[in-house]
C-alpha cells in the first residue's frame, strides 16, 4: 500500500480522467462562442474571434423555436413538480409515520412495490388518462402525474422513521393540531431530507425527455430538452446554434450542481447502499 | 380513544393528496395498461375498439420488428452493463487510492450525469459526425481514416454505448467508491501482515465485500439499459436500418406514430417480463459466483 511511485501515477491518471470527462463540456462552450465560419473547423479549439452571435440568434428565435418560452416552461414545470412532490410526500409520510393512519404501512409497501414497474409501461395508459382529463399539451400533464412517484414518500418515511418522534407526539397529545405539528416541527426537522429530495426531483423533472415528448404537442409548450432535441434536426448542421442552445439548457443545472455538489453526490452514493 | 380517532382522521386527510395521485397516476395506469394489452385500441379508429384476447401478444411474438428491437436492446445491455461495471469499478479504485483531490475528481466524473439526454446527444452527434466531427478529426491527426461512427450498422450501437458510458459512469463509480470506503482498513492491514499480495487483497477481500453493491449496480444498470430510448433517439433515430431501435422506441412509435395503443401496451408488458426475468436470473447467478 505504500509504493509511492504507483500512488503518484494513480494520482495523475485519475486527475487526467477527471479533466477528460469535462472536456466535452468545455468544447461545447468554446464552440458555441465561435462565429459560423469557424465552427466546422476544429483545428483551433479556442475561437479566433469570440462572438455572442449564436446566443443572440437562439434567444431571438420566435415562432419556429421559441427558446425563451421553452426555458420558462421548463422552469415553471420543474418548480411545480418539486413543490408538489415535496408537499404530497411529506404530508403522506407524516400521516403514515406520525399520525399512524390505519393501513399506512400496507400502503407504503404497495407504493414501494409500484416503484419496481419500469417507466416505459406507464406511457400508453398515462397518455389515455391525460387525454380523458383534457390535460394533454398543458403543463398539468407533466406536473400532476409526477407527484405520484414513490421515491419521495419512501425516502421521507424512512427519514421520519429514523428520527426521534417524542417531541411531535408530545405536541400532539398536548393538543396541538396535526397541521401545526406538521408545519412547525416535522417540516423543519426533515429539512435535510427535503432539500435532497428537492434537488433530485428538480433535476429529474428538468431532464425528463420522454414525458414532454409524448404528452406535449404544440411547439410553444415544449420543455427545453424536447424543444432543442426536435429543433436540432432542423438546424442539424449548424452546430454553433445547437451547441449554444445546449449551453443555455445546462447552465441552470451546472449552477445547481456547483451549489449542492456534496448533497447530490452523497445521496447518490446512499441510494446504492440502501438495498 | 377520541384522541386516537382524531389523529387518525387527520392522518387520512394528510395522506389523501398523495394517495389520490398515486391511485390515479400509478395504480390506474398499471391496470389500464394490462387491460389495453388484451384490446384492439387504435386512437385513429376508436369505434373499432374491443377485446381480442391474446392477439397482441401473439402478434408481437410473430413480429420480426419486435424481435429486431429486442436484439438491439440486448446488444446495448450486453455492452453497457459490463462497460459501466468495469470502468466504474476502475474509477472507484483509482479514486479510493487518491491522496488528494478525491472530491474534485468525484464531482468531475459525476458531472455528465447531470446533463439531459438531448444535450448529451447534440454534443456527441457533433463528435461522431462523419465529415467534420471531432473524433474523425482526431483520427486524422493519428494518421487514420475517418470512421462511420453512426452511419454503419456495426458501428452505431457501440457508438451509442460509448456516449452512454460517458454520460452515466459517474453514478456507478460513486456508488462503488462509497462501498469501497466502507471496507474496514484493518482487513487489508491484517492480510498484508500475513504476506498477501495486492492482487490477493483485491481478489479475496475487496471483490467479495463489494459483491452486494456490485450486484445492485448490475441489476439497476440492466433495468435502465433495457429501457434505453433517448440516446438512440438523439443520435440515430434508431437507424441505420433499425439496427439501434430498441424496444422502448418501437413501443413509442407503435403507440404514438401508428396510434396502436393496445399493441404498444402488450409490448410494454413483454419488455417488463424480459426485464423481470433477467433480474431474477442475475440475482440467482450473483448469489453463487463472486
Amino acid at each position: 500500500m505504500s509504493r509511492t511511485p504507483l500512488r503518484v501515477i494513480n494520482q495523475i491518471v485519475m486527475q487526467t480522467i477527471g479533466v477528460l470527462m469535462l472536456i466535452p463540456l468545455i468544447l461545447m462552450f468554446l464552440t458555441s462562442m465561435k462565429p459560423e465560419a469557424e465552427v466546422l473547423n476544429p483545428e483551433n479549439v479556442v475561437p479566433r474571434t469570440w462572438t455572442f452571435a449564436n446566443y443572440q440568434q437562439v434567444l431571438g428565435w420566435a415562432e419556429e423555436a421559441p427558446f425563451g418560452r421553452w426555458f420558462t416552461n421548463s422552469v415553471f414545470i420543474s418548480c411545480a413538480v418539486t413543490l408538489g412532490v415535496i408537499l404530497f410526500s411529506a404530508m403522506g409520510a407524516f400521516a403514515i409515520k406520525r399520525l399512524r393512519v390505519p393501513g399506512g404501512s400496507g400502503f407504503l409497501t404497495l407504493v414501494i412495490a409500484s416503484m419496481m414497474v419500469p417507466g416505459q409501461l406507464f406511457l400508453v395508459p398515462l397518455y389515455l388518462i391525460l387525454s380523458r382529463l383534457h390535460w394533454l399539451d398543458t403543463p398539468a400533464a407533466l406536473i400532476v402525474p409526477a407527484t405520484a412517484g414513490g421515491f419521495g414518500l419512501y425516502m421521507l418515511s424512512q427519514f421520519m422513521e429514523d428520527m426521534p418522534k417524542a417531541i411531535e407526539e408530545a405536541a400532539l397529545i398536548d393538543g396541538c393540531s396535526p397541521a401545526q405539528v406538521f408545519l412547525h416541527q416535522t417540516l423543519p426537522l426533515c429539512a435535510p431530507a427535503i432539500s435532497t429530495l428537492a434537488v433530485f426531483t428538480f433535476i429529474g423533472s428538468w431532464n425528463d425527455f420522454m414525458g414532454p415528448l409524448v404528452f406535449m404537442d404544440s411547439v410553444r409548450n415544449y420543455t427545453l430538452p424536447v424543444g432543442i432535441a426536435l429543433y436540432q434536426s432542423s438546424y442539424y448542421t449548424e452546430y454553433g446554434l445547437t451547441l449554444a442552445t445546449s449551453v443555455l439548457a445546462v447552465t441552470p443545472l451546472l449552477i445547481l450542481f456547483a451549489l449542492f455538489q456534496r448533497q447530490i453526490v452523497s445521496s447518490m452514493s446512499a441510494s446504492g447502499l440502501k438495498d | 380513544m377520541s384522541y386516537i380517532r382524531q389523529t387518525q382522521r387527520a392522518g387520512l386527510l394528510f395522506l389523501a393528496p398523495y394517495a389520490v395521485s398515486f391511485f390515479v397516476f400509478a395504480i390506474l395506469p398499471i391496470v389500464l395498461s394490462l387491460v389495453l394489452s388484451f384490446m384492439r385500441f387504435d386512437l385513429t379508429n376508436q369505434s373499432a375498439a374491443g377485446f381480442v384476447g391474446m392477439d397482441n401478444y401473439r402478434e408481437a411474438y410473430a413480429d420480426p420488428y419486435f424481435w429486431n428491437a429486442v436484439r438491439a436492446t440486448l446488444f446495448f445491455a450486453i455492452m453497457i452493463v459490463p462497460g459501466l461495471l468495469v470502468i466504474g469499478l476502475s474509477m472507484a479504485l483509482g479514486m479510493n487510492a487518491m491522496a488528494r483531490g478525491q472530491h474534485q475528481v468525484r464531482a468531475l466524473i459525476f458531472l455528465p450525469a447531470m446533463l439531459n439526454v438531448a444535450v448529451t446527444g447534440i454534443l456527441w452527434q457533433w463528435f461522431f459526425n462523419g465529415q467534420f466531427g471531432l473524433f474523425n478529426f482526431l483520427l486524422k491527426g493519428l494518421g487514420m481514416g475517418p470512421q462511420p461512427w453512426l452511419s454503419d450498422k456495426g458501428f452505431a450501437m457501440p457508438s451509442i454505448v460509448l456516449m452512454s458510458v460517458w454520460w452515466s459512469v459517474g453514478g456507478t463509480a460513486i456508488i462503488l467508491l462509497t462501498a469501497l470506503q466502507q471496507i474496514p482498513v484493518m482487513y487489508f492491514e491484517a492480510a498484508s501482515l500475513d504476506g498477501a499480495s495486492t492482487y490477493q487483497l483485491f481478489r479475496r477481500i475487496t471483490l467479495p465485500l463489494l459483491k452486494p453493491v456490485m450486484s445492485f449496480v448490475v441489476i439497476t444498470t440492466t433495468i435502465a439499459g433495457f429501457q434505453m430510448f433517448g440516446q438512440a433517439f438523439m443520435l440515430t433515430r434508431g437507424g441505420p436500418e433499425l439496427s439501434t431501435r430498441g424496444v422502448v422506441q418501437y413501443i413509442y412509435e407503435t403507440a404514438f406514430n401508428s396510434y396502436r395503443m393496445g399493441y404498444g401496451a402488450a409490448m410494454s408488458w413483454m419488455l417488463f417480463a424480459l426485464i423481470f426475468g433477467f433480474g431474477i436470473v442475475q440475482l440467482r447467478m450473483m448469489r453463487r459466483t463472486v
